[in-house]
């Protein structure tokens, strides 16, 4: 039984990563101010872009450094509309979501169905006798190291500081000298090579296939656990994994034959996460203290 | 339901042919090109459903080389923008003119009727209407012969099955699996995890992982994209390709497959509009010549004496000597369904909403 126990950590913790890095990404973006709806597109484009590079080169690395740099690029699309131009952005996002699902539809054709066989690296051959830990790719590792270095980055640092007074009161940050627009311009990046890490660590590492429909809205589950996770760090990697531990959850519990209805056993993954945030974030206080005052507001100078 | 058989369509098409070979003119001059209309609701490069549509009318193509003219239309994922393009083909002078999913049937049911100018055809719907034929596979003879391999090749008699949405088609495949397996190794018993989606890669390698977490060791599913069967070739344990071959990308641990063939329907339909004499038909087609199921290559690792099984079965399927629902069987709860020495009716199969004794998995109640 505890092996089954453990193979169901690591399931969790795999399913659950693609949220980790996209609701991360969000995080850091909407701490800013501006909210990117667009992650979806963004985790296609990415998803699309490292499986054709890691297919050309052999190399997950390079396909993930390529993803990042997808990601970006349709962030920037986002920034120069919704950021200087002062578009809605909502709308951008959204546009940017359709845009990049069928962008990634249409770059990935070629590379439906095809399989990626790539071997092990060589720091995950070393670590794979290491309990739980060893089983799990780098990327889900790398994961945890961004996650750290972004709460300090939010929390402990100068940078952070402004980053957040940026997402409270752009006016404010501006009058004290902080160049606004460039820091929501490069949150909003850091949320686009998030994103594109995402998907493509569901296309190289998840299911290491690419296909239509790959990412299945896990983008717009990260959108959502930024919300439910109140704008905090610590929330949204535990929110991450919450949804992906019900998801498998629900998955053992109906292989072993849970006589409840496979339908209501797939909506709990996200009745679980509403809920249990929901209840963390019932304190009215805490949630005024950290939604980005100006969240969504424009900005001009 | 209308009572067409294979034996039926096989005899109204050897009538066709007759009839030409005897002399008849066609009312189609042989210089005219026959427009046909495809619409395909997802992308016809995935691998698995759309893939078999596009191989139809690819096959008509190369039927008729030059004499057949295929407009595809693809990733048409609303139904309103398909109803919209059924009429806007059908007056762009399509004469022949194919939906691709059950989705479609509702809209064709009510457009066919009214587009005289064209001929329809909706794979997977229900039955025949007024200018609208259809044609479905029997799935469920090529899930009764995977059965046999999977019941043979098991050591820990639990097989697993990945479902996408529990609908009849998947609900008589899983249980003819389950049959099969057990018309071998009567120990065996089936865990069904639903995704509760067409396609979501990455759910489906996630319910694999559950699936072989629990003991299962031959894995099944109806999938559009070789990710069950790569996920479970990662575990080291069996997979089976229901209505598609993934040898290609699952190159160890594949067991066997059978694959979707829908040309003859397409070709018999081209055929009949050519020579004027097309009529809405219900075909529900299995194994065996002109079929909609045709099985695939086996792994080098089934024993051949299991492969010879399965061809006996597969001969006893298409004579009408073995039917894969055929009585005493029992639903999930130990009820009797089919007494003993009678079959399942084809309408209770299509409508089939029950898994037999057994499948460790539930339904929606309804």
């Amino acid at each position: 039984m505890s092996s089954l126990v453990a193979q169901l950590i690591v399931a969790t913790l795999v399913a659950g990563t693609p949220l980790v890095y996209a609701a991360l990404g969000e995080l850091v973006v909407e701490r800013a101010g501006v909210v990117n709806m667009g992650v979806e597109g963004m985790m296609v484009v990415g998803a699309v872009a490292a499986f054709a590079v890691a297919m050309a080169t052999g190399s997950l690395g390079l396909g993930v450094l390529v993803a990042m740099a997808a990601g970006m690029l349709l962030s920037l699309l986002f920034a120069v509309l919704a950021v200087s131009f002062n578009a809605n952005q909502v709308a951008v996002g959204l546009a940017l979501t359709i845009f990049g699902t069928s962008l990634g539809s249409y770059l990935g054709k070629s590379y439906v169905g095809m399989a990626l066989v790539v071997p092990p690296s060589g720091l995950g051959a070393a670590a794979a006798d290491i309990p739980i830990l060893g089983q799990l790719h780098p990327l889900v590792w790398l994961s945890w190291v961004l996650f750290t270095a972004t709460w300090f980055f939010l929390y402990r640092t100068k940078y952070g500081l402004a980053l957040r007074a940026v997402g409270e009161s752009p006016a404010s940050a501006h009058a004290i000298g902080y160049p606004v627009i460039r820091i929501r311009y490069l949150a909003t990046l850091f949320g686009g090579a998030l994103a594109g890490i995402a998907g493509a660590y569901v296309s190289l590492v998840y299911t290491a296939l690419w296909t239509e429909g790959l990412i299945a809205g896990r983008g717009w589950i990260a959108v959502a656990l930024v919300v439910f996770a109140t704008w905090r760090p610590g929330r949204c990697l535990a929110g991450a994994y919450l949804f992906g531990g019900a998801t498998m959850a629900q998955l053992f519990a109906q292989s072993a034959g849970v006589g409840l209805p496979s339908e209501l056993m797939s909506a709990l993954p996200y009745l679980a996460t509403i809920v249990v945030l929901a209840l963390i974030s019932r304190d009215e206080t805490m949630m005024r203290l950290n939604v980005p005052a100006s969240l969504g507001k424009p900005f001009s100078i | 339901m209308t009572g067409s058989t294979r034996r039926h369509f096989l005899k109204t098409t050897a009538a066709a042919a007759l009839a030409t070979g005897a002399g008849y003119r066609p009312a189609w001059a042989a210089e005219e090109v026959l427009k046909v209309g495809v619409i395909h609701m997802g992308a016809i490069s995935d691998t698995g459903w759309e893939h078999y549509q596009a191989q139809a009318w690819r096959a008509l193509e190369t039927a008729y080389p030059g004499k057949v003219k295929v407009t595809v239309l693809e990733n048409i994922a609303q139904i309103q923008d398909c109803e919209r393009l059924f009429r806007q083909l059908s007056t762009q002078g399509n004469k022949l003119i194919f939906g691709t999913t059950f989705s479609q049937y509702a809209s064709l049911k009510k457009l066919a009727p009214t587009l005289t100018g064209s001929h329809f055809e909706c794979c997977a719907g229900i039955e025949a209407g007024r200018n609208l034929g259809v044609f479905e596979a029997r799935q469920y003879e090529g899930t009764y012969l995977t059965g046999i391999a999977a019941g043979r090749m098991t050591k820990s008699n639990i097989l697993g099955w990945v479902g996408a949405f529990p609908v009849p088609q998947v609900i008589y495949s899983l249980n003819a699996f389950l049959l099969g397996a057990r018309s071998v190794n009567p120990a065996a018993t089936l865990k069904v995890v639903w995704a509760n989606a067409w396609v979501d890669p990455a759910k489906e390698k996630d319910a694999v992982a559950a699936l072989v977490a629990q003991g299962a060791d031959v894995l099944s599913g109806s999938p559009n994209t070789p990710v069950q069967g790569l996920a479970a070739e990662e575990k080291g344990v069996w997979s089976i390709g229901s209505t598609g071959d993934f040898s290609a990308y699952v190159r160890k641990k594949q067991l066997t497959s059978f694959e979707l063939d829908w040309s003859s329907a397409h070709l018999g339909a081209a055929k009949a509009v050519i020579e004027g004499n097309w009529k809405p038909e219900s075909r529900w087609l299995g194994l065996g010549a002109g079929g909609f199921l045709k099985m695939t290559t086996s792994s080098p690792d089934l024993p051949a004496s299991v492969a010879a099984e399965m061809k006996a079965a597969e001969a006893a399927i298409v004579s009408g000597t073995l039917k894969p629902f055929a009585g005493p069987l029992k639903d999930q709860s130990g009820a009797p369904k089919v007494a003993a020495g009678a079959a399942l009716p084809d309408q209770e199969i299509r409508t089939m909403t029950w898994l037999v004794e057994g499948v460790q998995g539930t339904l929606p109640r309804t």
